[in-house]
């Protein structure tokens, strides 16, 4: 069912309309070709099956309790809400966890969570800093969001698709994000954090280390999977404290 | 704007984003874990999320994938958390055979069962694309693949339903 004038073929055709049956055909093969009109009719029934198999019965909305987040203190849990099972034991695992880290970073009579915790939780805060992108952050963002004063960074640290200005420990810091090769790496620059030796971040889904840098530290998270020497090495080196 | 006038306007956008987008989010979070108790929970987690982090969602017009985002990253916590990866389509619990028993008709429940046994990384797109009317760019965005992968993937899944329903229309 091939014809020689054809910029398109009948197999490149079926391949198109199956990746997406609502592929627009704009070498003429269509319209030239019975089989491929029939491959594309039945492609589109079966396609509008699928819609209709895949529209679930939808059960009312169920608002969780919402917390109130004037308290600033976002990453409580509310007070009021049921759990169910693997709820409960996600809170356990996650009390542990502070508790583990609080313990062994924090010292005894810390006032508040640890920098590792900190860190750890805001990471789950931003999930729009967690969608994969290849859009860069426009320059005037950045300098915003990273100014001279706070920090300079050279522009070979990688591709940066996230920028807001974020707290930790209550000072304002930049939060990035760059393009790794599992997902998004989160970067935070802590100016503020002096700390003597770098530390080992290990969150539910993510691992990461923060780094100490001259009168600061930097944070870096990636997915489990995302091997971070590299990026380590570029920030560090990309890095300088503003005065 | 004081405190309190801020709480309410901040409660009425996230009211009206979510009675926008929770059945997407409740289909969506379905189709990834294939269970409609798991599915809900899966929403409510997400939900909170959404809520406290609202703030990062700058443009309302990008709400849909934003919440998606959170509802694929809350089903693959509650995964990590359960260590539980595959649906063993002859033996599904309770509620897993919930989902599969709400199809309005006989054909339609054979193609749902076809999609349920699909592979996650051939489902996934597949319902990006059909239910939630994503390019296959988008899609490559939201699962942080290369769009060649996506279109393959969504080649691969169709022809498996295919061959699906056409073994079961000769049977």
């Amino acid at each position: 069912m091939s014809h020689a004038k054809d910029t398109m073929n009948c197999d490149e055709y079926a391949k198109a309309v199956t990746q997406n049956p609502d592929f627009e055909d704009r070498s003429g093969h269509l319209q030239d070709c019975a089989d491929c009109q029939a491959f594309s009719s039945e492609m589109l029934a079966l396609n509008e099956r699928i819609r209709a198999a895949m529209e679930l019965p939808v059960p009312a909305l169920r608002m969780p309790d919402l917390p109130d987040l004037e308290t600033g203190n976002v990453v409580a849990l509310p007070a009021r809400r049921r759990w169910s099972t693997p709820t409960w034991f996600a809170v356990a695992a996650t009390v542990l966890l502070a508790a583990f880290l609080g313990l062994r970073f924090a010292g005894p009579g810390s006032p508040q969570a640890s920098l590792e915790s900190q860190v750890l939780a805001h990471v789950d805060h931003e999930p729009m800093a967690l969608m994969p992108s290849s859009t860069p952050v426009d320059e005037a963002r950045l300098q915003r969001v990273v100014p001279a004063n706070v920090a300079r960074m050279n522009h070979e640290s990688g591709l940066i698709t996230f920028a807001e200005t974020c707290p930790i420990n209550g000072n304002p810091i930049p939060h990035l994000v760059l393009q790794g090769k599992t997902g998004p790496i989160t970067i935070l620059l802590l100016p503020d954090e002096k700390i003597s030796e770098t530390k080992t971040l290990d969150g539910e889904n993510v691992h990461g280390v923060i780094v100490p840098v001259g009168d600061g530290s930097v944070a870096i998270i990636g997915t489990r999977e995302e091997p971070l020497e590299e990026v380590r090495k570029n920030i560090v080196n990309s890095v300088a404290w503003g005065v | 704007m004081n405190s309190s006038k801020a709480t309410s306007a901040r409660k009425q956008r996230f009211d009206s984003i979510v009675s926008v987008f929770h059945a997407d989010m409740y289909r969506f979070a379905a189709w990834l874990c294939r269970d409609r108790s798991v599915a809900e929970e899966v929403v409510q987690e997400a939900l909170l999320r959404a809520w406290k982090s609202l703030d990062s969602l700058r443009d309302d017009e990008a709400a849909k994938p934003w919440l998606l985002t959170i509802v694929r990253r809350e089903n693959a916590r509650y995964f990590e958390r359960k260590r539980l990866e595959t649906v063993d389509i002859d033996n599904l619990t309770a509620s897993q055979s919930a989902l599969l028993a709400e199809a309005p008709s006989d054909e339609l429940d054979e193609l749902r069962e076809a999609i349920f046994a699909l592979e996650d990384d051939y489902r996934e797109p597949l319902v990006l694309q059909v239910l939630m009317g994503f390019s296959t760019s988008e899609i490559a965005k939201q699962m942080g693949l290369k769009q060649g992968a996506v279109l393959t993937r969504l080649h691969r899944a169709r022809l498996k339903l295919k061959e699906e329903t056409a073994s079961e229309v000769n049977s």
